[in-house]
């Protein structure tokens, strides 16, 4: 299909301006009741021209007209003709959601879903929302402003003038002159001085200049400062200014009839801004495949280089050593090849955490509850695969935390708390891992609620629940089914729980822990790998058997005496400071002959909350390694995550740990 | 042989170079003569056991010396294991147990385990790709489909059969690839 490549790039560079129409509307949202900044008008304003001349130039009509329906109200709202009410800002957020929903739907090449029809619906709402025109506004020269200066100002900047000089906000008229080879970078500069102090409403350009090689301007300033902060900015630049005033001389200078905006930036180079390239992630995942069997190619060419050195036989020993030392550079490019791969797949959780805080808004004023909710932490990098597959267990965790973890405000109010419940986000590095937190001060998880709920749903004997510890108890909740909601929320929907958050995250080769206490709060904390593309695996034997267990989730390694195991309840458990823990032999559960050993190798493994010892005879050594999938054929067979090559051109097993995990440390769940 | 001559040929060692019967010359060879009464079809035909097995050439992807093969635990006993084809993990199976040959599945896991001219036969499958070990290769049988007999009766217990044909004084056996590796 030749169509497919045009829809990919529009869906993308569309995809762009959505999330930066995102960013700048949820900044707008955090400030409600307040004056919108007009520059933050202005970035919507533009992010919504820019995407309906997209959407028209690739023909998707239903993108382009709510496009441009929300410019239209953009425009209207930075002219001063609505206000930024609540009711309309929900609808530019909802328009977000809209038109995320059409570019999902643009980007599978249908054409008719629920997004369709929501769009027309809020096009509609949001025209009916600006509908109502204002009654003429007064005219500008009756405010005290020279005619001749009004004649060139468009219509925004009038609007501008006239918001400021309502606000009793003095007006200047600045006057610099600048030489014409560096007169874009003064001018831009002025204009960063003057921000803090000033709103520049216009700047004209202005005939009068002293000589050929210098160009004045006329800046129509609005200052709230003193008139000596302002002289103290512009002096730098050489620039004088006078107060405007009704009685202000008519200005010398004939308008010139140049449109303003077009003035100083005429001459803008056509080269694009960005240096930055968008890459499809399937070539990425192919030059990490090609690097994976460079990497075994170097495994082998070193043993080679070592094998020469230690036989010596026919080689000069000249030839060895160059050989060895080639080996070694040939290691080092490898490794910042692999580095440089990896790091090209990084991409900020920023990314994910703007869509997250777009839906915490909505949720959150659908909710009636009053919660700040808090992000930190998004310039943190993760592999992309991961940051994707991240948006679905988080915004999970965060319906859970304002649906079940904030308690409503009058009950917040009567335990002593603020009315305001709070939530946070936030993600920070931690070694060869990101550690994510989704954290609420709500009333925190109820002990004897989980032990009846898993009761009642059969997970558990009434005598088994009393016997569990508080971290065991509060691990339940990760069982498929298991709720303690009573009434079905409309938030958190049904069915859907955190067991599937569990199996999302475990699929990412991540943990998940909960932290709770009763009426602090809840935290979930989400652990996760930086990538999966190429893993560190630790290689391990048993009889005889070779197998490559994932490093990220190997938490440590311990040698246990078979004395130090003890049988609960028919299973072998060890104890690892104080912690008791699920305990097999690999060859046991692989039906492998077993012979008895003095020592067994333990390897403790984590998956979410779980722990689980697997005793091996051998540890062999750590190595990067690509894991490519079994056969189809080989579904059914458990514990296999899929084989890889260590450099000898043979297939050794990866196993699957979240398998291994859910197999042998199963939670009590069969009844 | 010495460490170092050890490592070079570990270097070197592809297990599919050398000796195999290659299917190029089926390509060169002159096509028999449309005669208008009947065009022979091609298949694949092997050793098992002491029987002859044949499979159509069309489903034939390659035909390898046997490697190591990696035993998969908890796996049904007629999977072999998997090999590491350059770069990509494919799974073998010994097929005997199933056609019902004396033997059952003996454990293979390298070319020490097996005669000299034992090799695995890639064969292209719609659940994926699979090898099948076989005591030998044959080469490549014109077999007239006038000759073929259906298979014998209990076909019921035998699915993965799909005829039996003759050619000259042989007898070959015709597999049903899918079937056979169910």
């Amino acid at each position: 299909m030749t169509e497919r490549r045009p829809v990919a790039e529009f869906v993308a560079e569309a995809t762009e301006i959505v999330e930066g129409l995102s960013r700048e509307l949820l900044g707008l949202d955090e400030r409600r009741g307040e004056e919108p900044d007009p520059e933050r008008l202005n970035a919507i304003f533009r992010a919504a021209h820019s995407l309906k001349g997209l959407a028209s130039l690739f023909g998707h009509d239903r993108i382009a007209r709510l496009a441009h329906v929300l410019e239209d109200a953009l425009d209207a709202l930075r002219l001063g003709k609505v206000a930024a009410d609540d009711a309309l800002i929900d609808a530019f957020i909802d328009g977000v959601d809209v038109l995320s929903g059409l570019l999902a739907m643009a980007s599978r090449g249908e054409t008719d879903g629920p997004a369709a029809e929501r769009a027309l619906a809020l096009a509609q709402h949001i025209e009916t929302l600006v509908a109502p025109a204002p009654e003429k506004p007064p005219a500008l020269h009756e405010l005290g402003v020279d005619k001749a200066v009004l004649n060139v100002l468009t219509e925004y900047e009038e609007h501008r003038l006239r918001e400021n000089v309502k606000k009793g906000v003095a007006l200047y008229m600045v006057r610099a002159v600048f030489s014409l080879e560096d007169f874009d970078q003064k001018l831009t500069a002025l204009n960063a001085a003057l921000k803090p102090l000033a709103e520049v409403v216009s700047t004209l350009p202005s005939a009068q200049a002293s000589d050929e090689a210098r160009i004045a301007f006329d800046l129509l300033v609005a200052c709230r400062q003193p008139a000596a902060d302002l002289e103290a900015v512009i002096r730098p630049f050489g620039a004088t200014h006078a107060l405007l005033s009704a009685s202000v001389a008519p200005r010398p200078s004939a308008p010139v009839p140049v449109p303003v905006t077009a003035g100083p930036t005429a001459e803008v180079s056509l080269k694009s801004l960005s240096q930055t390239v968008r890459v499809d992630i399937a070539r990425l995942d192919r030059l990490m495949a090609a690097v994976g069997d460079l990497l075994l190619t170097r495994t082998n060419i070193k043993r080679f280089a070592e094998g020469a050195r230690a036989a010596g036989g026919g080689l000069h020993p000249m030839w060895a050593q160059e050989l060895s030392r080639e080996a070694r550079a040939l290691e080092r490019k490898l490794d910042d090849l692999q580095k440089g791969i990896l790091e090209v797949r990084m991409v900020p959780l920023g990314q994910v955490f703007d869509r997250l805080a777009r839906l915490v808004r909505r949720l959150l004023r659908e909710s009636g509850k009053e919660i700040d909710f808090e992000i930190s932490g998004g310039d943190v990098e993760l592999d992309k695969l991961i940051v994707e597959e991240l948006s679905d267990p988080l915004m999970h965790l965060l319906r859970n935390a304002i649906d079940h973890g904030i308690e409503a405000p009058d009950k917040r109010a009567s335990k002593g708390k603020p009315r305001r419940g709070r939530i946070r986000l936030r993600a920070a590095n931690s070694g060869n891992h990101v550690v994510i937190e989704v954290g609420d001060d709500g009333a925190g998880m109820d002990d004897d609620r989980i032990r009846d709920e898993a009761v009642s749903r059969g997970l558990l004997t009434t005598k088994k629940a009393a016997d569990l510890q508080r971290t065991d108890l509060l691990n339940l909740v990760f069982l498929p089914g298991f709720s303690t909601r009573r009434q079905v929320s409309e938030l958190s929907g049904r069915g859907v729980g955190l067991d599937v958050v569990k199996t999302n995250l475990g699929r990412l080769s991540g943990l998940i822990d909960i932290v709770s206490e009763r009426g602090q709060g809840t935290t979930f904390v989400l652990t996760l790998p930086l990538t999966l593309a190429i893993i560190r695996a630790l290689v391990v034997q048993s009889a005889g058997r070779t197998y490559a267990v994932p490093m990220s989730s190997v938490l440590e390694i311990v040698a246990v005496r078979p004395s130090e195991l003890r049988t609960v309840e028919h299973r072998q458990m060890l104890s690892v400071r104080g912690q008791t823990v699920p305990f097999v032999r690999l060859s046991q559960l692989f039906k492998l002959p077993e012979t008895p050993v003095d020592l067994h190798y333990v390897v403790l493994v984590g998956l979410a909350q779980h722990r689980l010892g697997i005793a091996v005879d051998h540890l062999l050594g750590q190595q990067d390694v690509v894991t490519k999938p079994l056969s189809a054929r080989l579904r059914d067979v458990p514990g296999l995550a899929g084989a890889t090559d260590l450099g000898d051109r043979r297939a050794v097993l990866v196993l699957d740990v979240p398998a291994l995990v859910s197999e042998i440390v199963r939670p009590q769940a069969s009844p | 042989m010495s460490t170092f001559e050890q490592l070079i040929d570990q270097f070197l060692y592809r297990p599919d170079e050398p000796g195999l019967p290659s299917l190029q010359w089926l390509a060169d060879a002159p096509r028999p003569e449309s005669t208008g009464v009947e065009a022979p079809q091609e298949f694949l035909a092997f050793s098992l056991t002491d029987e002859t097995y044949a499979v159509p050439i069309a489903t034939v992807r390659e035909i390898v010396k046997v490697p190591v093969i990696t035993e998969v635990p908890r796996a049904p006993k007629e999977l072999l294991g998997v090999m590491n084809l350059r770069g990509e993990v494919l799974p073998v199976y010994d097929v005997r147990a199933r056609l019902l040959l004396a033997g059952g599945v003996q454990p293979i896991t390298g070319p020490g385990d097996v005669p000299a001219q034992a090799r695995i036969v890639l064969v292209k499958s719609e659940s994926g790709d699979a090898g099948i070990i076989t005591d030998g290769v044959e080469g490549v049988v014109r077999l007239l489909p006038s000759l073929t007999e259906p298979p014998p009766p209990g076909g019921t217990e035998k699915p993965f059969l799909a005829g039996l044909s003759r050619r000259g004084e042989r007898l070959y056996i015709l597999l049903d690839v899918e079937k056979v590796l169910e």
